[in-house]
């Protein structure tokens, strides 16, 4: 007996075994289909695309970044995108309607989403409750609180222009007449920073271990419950910034939104290789995942494909995403 | 041997329904090896539980280094320097193998995980144990074997006072077995105390210096090796149990036709070109170690697990076997090894188990027969006496021997003509073992062929009439019960490539 | 205590459907009281809100159902609402804007729901995927489909006068001018036929067996993909069923909806008996459940709150019955 279980000689190779086979189809997918879309539509080759291709990315790839974590553990976080709009909303109501300085209504929009991971934490780790159960859950009842908060009505991030409009800039600068996709920088960084969390320190490590072997991180007398919130918390801050980053991007948003968010994050999670039953993913396969999301997503349109045909396409891209994780995992078993 | 390091005296320990252990003591010196004997569930994993932490003792005292203690979870027995080298393997997959070796220890560069330092400690390890594994491989890419040898390597470097080792050598080939009593004897060397929980009375004789017999949840006795035989041991672990003598010939008429071809049956790693007959009206004993494959095998030829070729003739027809549904068509039932996951539906009735494989026997039009259904169940519960107290009453309230025999109604129920029991007496109490053993003479007087898989060398050579021996997922010997002797079987089974 | 739950009648109809009714009846004591505290001018006591109430409970009453099917083999369903919601488009558009006759139409919004209770079914049983994210993307596609249909424009059902309203008597009926609530006798019988489906048939049996312990089935030689998928298609089919009702209550359907109401039936399920560790379920229990979630939002309008105070109240109730049935099950344990 070998110890190598299954493979062959091109996935057995060190360059590809370190990068990931599944990372580089991903990176294959995403060149052909912004060749795809730049064919096809000339609009898409225009500068203008990369910089709304750059607005999706953001807010999908923070979601992407936390709900990782939860994926990793063999959970899943399905508040998220509600969550980012109910933030968004109560931060931005407390800038425009209240009129408090940004810096609280920023900061409010990060505790809410700190907040909200701890609970979905607790309510997993030591409630005991199925994750994608106790996220639905708390999906609706941050649906509710969005829109009581706000009276039920949309709210307006401040403009760019306004005097409270800086935030704006935070993703895009404008230099001169050239619009700078600053997000893009934070977005790398927070990436980085992540994947060292992920990989470099005990946090990460135990949180890959819960999601590879819970009892057997348990009985080597580590904290489940304290870890497994963790990944939960890291999903709910990652869901303040998302809305940060939303807000900047789209401004305005109105109250029971955002339904359906959260299966663009997860799905480009799932893409790009991390694994629904748990223990093996990446933050950079992620952010690869992401940018297929928000390329189709830019791309669509300008192929005459309305939001309505996307919500279908996405659809049946998380079908196949997942049916590929189930495939791996039933190879990974032989 | 020298001085006592750890006394365990009148460990008691309850679950609902089963006093699991009954005032056990165990003692252990620094620089022994000290074997935990005993038949499954007489309560050894049970009691090294306790001493970890993982279950809490109802009364008793463990006195370990001069001092009471009670660890609440298995953290702190490590912390203290009782390790624990499990049965099942409790390995992160996804990680390497040093990361899996300092799990929840890591080595620290400031706020980050040292990888490296990691790396090269899990390799001073490894050449001090001299064995030659890789630590950045991924865990889940490793045999069996050397998966142990990582849990051997974790426990070390606990800097352990007291290891114990649970059913070690169990999925273990020859030379890996040879390698472990190799390192087991230096730990024993550098003065550790060492605790090995086995079944197997050969290892016991080679490697340790004295034996502590359990039974049924009690204390038996404790021998020293060199003095005592195989026989002492053996005497004290079965008690009060009255196992009738080895079956002396076959009880099969010599004409009886076969009921049941396998022929080159491959299957995943674990089955590899099994072929073998079934007689009407045989008992075919399985035998091996665990992991050989007797499992997997009567799996894949059930259509449990997808098999890879081979064929199968059942009463000399070739049948196609893809699934259970074909299988059970082909009148072939399949009694699990694990009864809670494979055999019973736990929160449904006796009645409904037992009807559960042969559902359209029970239909009026499209609703089901309930008064049938309870009927039949009612006419099994009494034939195979079930001790229920009705046909109503929920699967989980029974004990594992009455659950065992609602699974045998539900093949009977069937009228199933072959049947596979694979560890049909495991987990039950002595009583309702020896009434299992009579179901299956019966079974096979009226004329029902049976497949018996099982670990326990006094089962196979009391019930069998043939007994097919397996090792490594290849059939390694076939021998009639006229012939076969434990020495025998146990060279068949450990007749590696 | 325990004499009560042995008695026969209690057994059969279930001692939690009972303390479940007794919580409605207390429920509707409560807005009784609290309504003309809480509004001024506003009185919970009155036929038309039973009624109201009621239309709220047909349509929830058939997605939960259906929605038990499937929680009962351990599987979860959160497609069901936009599944309705894309029927109702599907078949309304069909009658007002290309003159098919009504009942082709009521038939394709069965049968719309029915194919997607077809894929689930096979996305779950056969291909193996997980429930939850195949009926969220099946959530999503309903969505889409069902404004890729109307071109994404909200339909309007005929009213009661119109040519075409008569199916509109499936809900409600005025005699005299007192509205009958018919849609209540459709419900009990819907229900009754699922509480058949469940105790009495093979069907019934295999999927709650699967539920319990999906590979003891299996081993039994029992085709459970078969069965298991069969449990998505009687969801779908009724998810098609409430869409009829919906309209006959509401009218108008929007593209884009509907998943608010996933929670509500699952909510329903839940409080009513159903396990969703699978195994276990209770077809009274979940009429009485949907009924409980209907007179709640009554309740809350009643009172002049925004219905999003339901959202927030159901989350928090499946969050604390399920909490309630797994700590029951690991003190059995």
């Amino acid at each position: 007996m070998t110890d190598k279980k299954n493979g062959n000689a091109f996935t057995n190779n060190p360059l590809v075994r370190a990068i990931g086979l599944q990372k580089i189809v991903v990176v294959i997918v995403l060149i052909a289909l912004i060749a795809f879309f730049s064919a096809v539509s000339p609009s898409f080759r225009q500068y203008s695309t990369l910089l709304s291709i750059m607005d999706y990315t953001y807010y999908l790839a923070f979601l992407g970044i936390g709900v990782t974590f939860c994926l990793i553990t063999g959970g899943v976080d399905l508040s998220i995108g509600t969550g980012m709009f109910c933030y968004a909303l109560i931060g931005g109501y407390l800038i425009t309607r209240q009129g408090m300085p940004v810096i609280v209504g920023i900061l409010v929009t990060l505790i809410c989403g700190l907040i909200m991971g701890i609970v979905n934490g607790l309510i997993v780790s030591k409630g005991g409750h199925a994750p994608f159960l106790a996220t639905l859950c708390t999906m609706m009842i941050a649906r509710g609180l969005g829109a009581i908060a706000t009276g039920g009505a949309s709210v307006t991030w401040p403009g760019a222009t306004a005097p409270n409009g800086w935030t704006r800039s935070l993703f895009k600068l404008t230099v001169g007449e050239i619009k700078l996709p600053l997000g893009f920088l934070w977005v790398m960084i927070l990436a980085v920073v992540m994947s060292i969390v992920l990989n470099k320190t005990r946090t990460g490590r135990y949180i890959i271990a819960i999601g590879s072997n819970k009892e057997a991180t348990r009985l080597s007398g580590i904290n489940v419950a304290k870890y497994q919130t963790m990944a939960y918390v890291f999903s709910g801050i990652f869901t303040g910034l998302a809305a940060l980053a939303y807000s900047s991007a789209f401004q305005s948003m109105a109250p029971g939104g955002g339904g359906g968010v959260e299966l663009n994050a997860i799905g480009g999670a799932i893409i790009g290789g991390t694994s629904m039953s748990g223990g093996a993913g990446s933050i950079s396969g992620t952010i690869l995942g992401v940018f297929i999301m928000s390329v189709l997503q830019t791309g669509l349109p300008l192929i005459g494909l309305q939001a309505n045909y996307q919500q279908i396409i996405i659809g049946l891209v998380l079908i196949v995403a997942v049916y590929i994780d189930v495939l791996k995992n039933k190879k990974l078993d032989k | 041997m020298g001085d006592v390091i750890l006394t365990m005296k009148g460990i008691d320990k309850s679950f609902p329904g089963v006093h699991a252990l009954d005032h056990v003591d165990l003692e252990v010196r620094k620089g022994e090896v000290h074997a935990l004997m005993g038949e499954n569930g007489a309560g050894k994993s049970t009691l090294m539980k306790v001493l970890t932490g993982i279950y809490h003792k109802d009364a008793g005292t463990i006195t370990y280094e001069g001092k009471e203690v009670e660890f609440t979870n298995p953290r702190e027995a490590q912390d203290a320097g009782i390790v624990i080298v499990h049965q099942e393997l409790n390995m992160m997959g996804h990680l390497t193998v040093a990361q899996n070796i300092f799990i929840g220890r890591e080595y620290m560069n400031g706020k980050l995980i040292d990888d490296k330092k990691m790396n090269e400690e899990a390799k001073k390890l490894f050449d001090q144990l001299g064995i030659n594994i890789d630590p950045k491989e991924t865990m889940s890419r490793l045999t069996v074997g050397k998966q142990q040898m990582c849990e051997i390597a974790k426990a070390i470097s606990h800097e352990a006072k007291v290891i114990i080792f649970d059913e070690p050598s169990a999925a273990l080939t020859e030379a890996e077995i040879e390698e472990l009593f190799k390192i087991i004897r230096d730990l024993r060397d550098k003065q550790m105390g060492i605790v090995y929980i086995s079944h197997r009375m050969d290892e016991i004789k080679v490697i340790t210096d004295r034996v502590t017999v359990m039974r049924d949840g009690g204390y038996v006795g404790t021998l020293i090796t060199k003095d005592s035989t195989k026989d002492d041991i053996i005497n004290m672990m079965v008690g009060r149990v009255i196992y009738e003598d080895p079956k002396t010939e076959s009880q099969v008429a010599p004409d009886a036709p076969v009921v049941l071809k396998v022929e080159h049956l491959n299957a995943g790693r674990m089955v590899k070109d099994v072929s073998f007959e079934l007689h009407k009206g045989e008992i075919l004993g399985f035998s091996g170690l665990m992991g050989a494959g007797r499992t997997e095998t009567a799996r894949a030829l059930f259509g449990a697990d997808p098999k890879d070729s081979g064929d199968i003739y059942v009463n000399g027809q070739k049948v196609d076997i893809k699934t259970p549904q074909d299988a059970v068509k082909c009148g072939i039932g399949y009694l699990s090894e694990d009864r809670k996951r494979f055999g019973i539906v736990v929160d449904k009735t006796v009645a409904e188990n037992s009807t559960m494989a042969s559902m359209e026997n029970f239909m009026k039009g499209i609703f089901i027969d309930k008064k049938k259904e309870k009927d039949t169940a009612q006419e099994y519960v009494e034939a195979l006496k079930t001790k229920t107290p009705s046909v109503d009453q929920l699967v989980v309230n029974l004990s594992g021997g009455n659950q065992q025999k609602v699974v045998i109604a539900k093949w009977l129920v069937r009228n199933c003509d072959i049947l596979i029991f694979d560890e049909p007496t495991r987990g039950i109490d002595v009583g309702a073992k020896s009434e299992i053993y009579h179901l299956m003479n019966e079974l096979v007087a009226e004329g029902k062929s049976i497949i018996m898989i099982s670990s326990e060398m006094t089962e196979i050579l009391r019930m069998s009439d043939r007994i097919v021996v397996m090792c490594e997922g290849r059939k390694t010997g076939e021998l009639g019960i006229e012939e076969a002797t434990q020495e025998r079987i146990m060279h068949a089974a450990t007749l590696r490539n | 205590m325990e004499k009560i739950k042995e008695n026969a009648f209690v057994k059969k109809i279930g001692f939690n459907t009972l303390v479940l009714l007794c919580v409605m009846v207390v429920l509707y004591i409560l807005f009784a009281i609290a309504t003309p505290l809480i509004k001024t001018n506003a009185s919970f006591v009155s036929y038309s809100r039973i009624v109201s109430a009621l239309n709220y409970a047909y349509f929830l009453g058939f997605l939960a159902l259906g929605v038990t099917f499937v929680i009962a083999t351990g599987g979860i369903d959160f497609s069901i609402g936009p599944v309705m919601f894309c029927s109702a488009l599907i078949s309304g558009y069909m009658l007002t804007l290309k003159g098919v006759p009504l009942l082709v139409c009521l038939l394709v919004s069965v049968l719309v729901g029915t194919i997607f209770g077809v894929i689930n079914g096979f996305l779950v049983a056969y291909a193996g995927l997980p429930s939850f994210i195949t009926s969220m993307a099946s959530m999503m596609i309903a969505k889409g489909v069902g404004s890729v249909f109307t071109k994404t424009q909200s339909v309007s059902w005929p009213q009661s006068a119109d040519a075409n309203g008569w199916f509109r008597n499936l809900v409600k009926m005025k005699i005299n001018g007192i509205d009958i609530p018919t849609g209540l006798i459709y419900l009990i019988i819907g229900a009754v036929i699922c509480s058949i489906i469940l105790n009495k048939t093979k069907a019934g049996r295999y999927i709650l067996c699967i539920g319990s312990n999906r590979e003891a089935v299996r081993l039994s030689g029992v085709n459970t993909k078969k069965w298991e998928m069969l449990a998505y298609i009687i969801c779908g089919l009724l998810a098609g069923l409430a869409a009829i009702f919906y309209v006959g209550a509401y009218t108008t359907v929007q593209p884009g909806l509907g998943d608010t109401f996933n929670n509500e039936a699952i909510a329903g399920c839940v409080m009513g008996g159903t396990s969703m560790t699978g195994g276990v379920a209770s077809i009274a229990g979940t009429l009485v459940g949907v009924l409980i979630i209907a007179l709640l939002q009554e309740g809350i309008l009643a009172m002049g709150f925004q219905i999003n105070y339901q959202y927030i109240i159901t989350g928090i109730i499946v969050l604390v019955v399920v909490y309630a049935d797994l700590r029951s099950r690991r003190r059995r344990n």
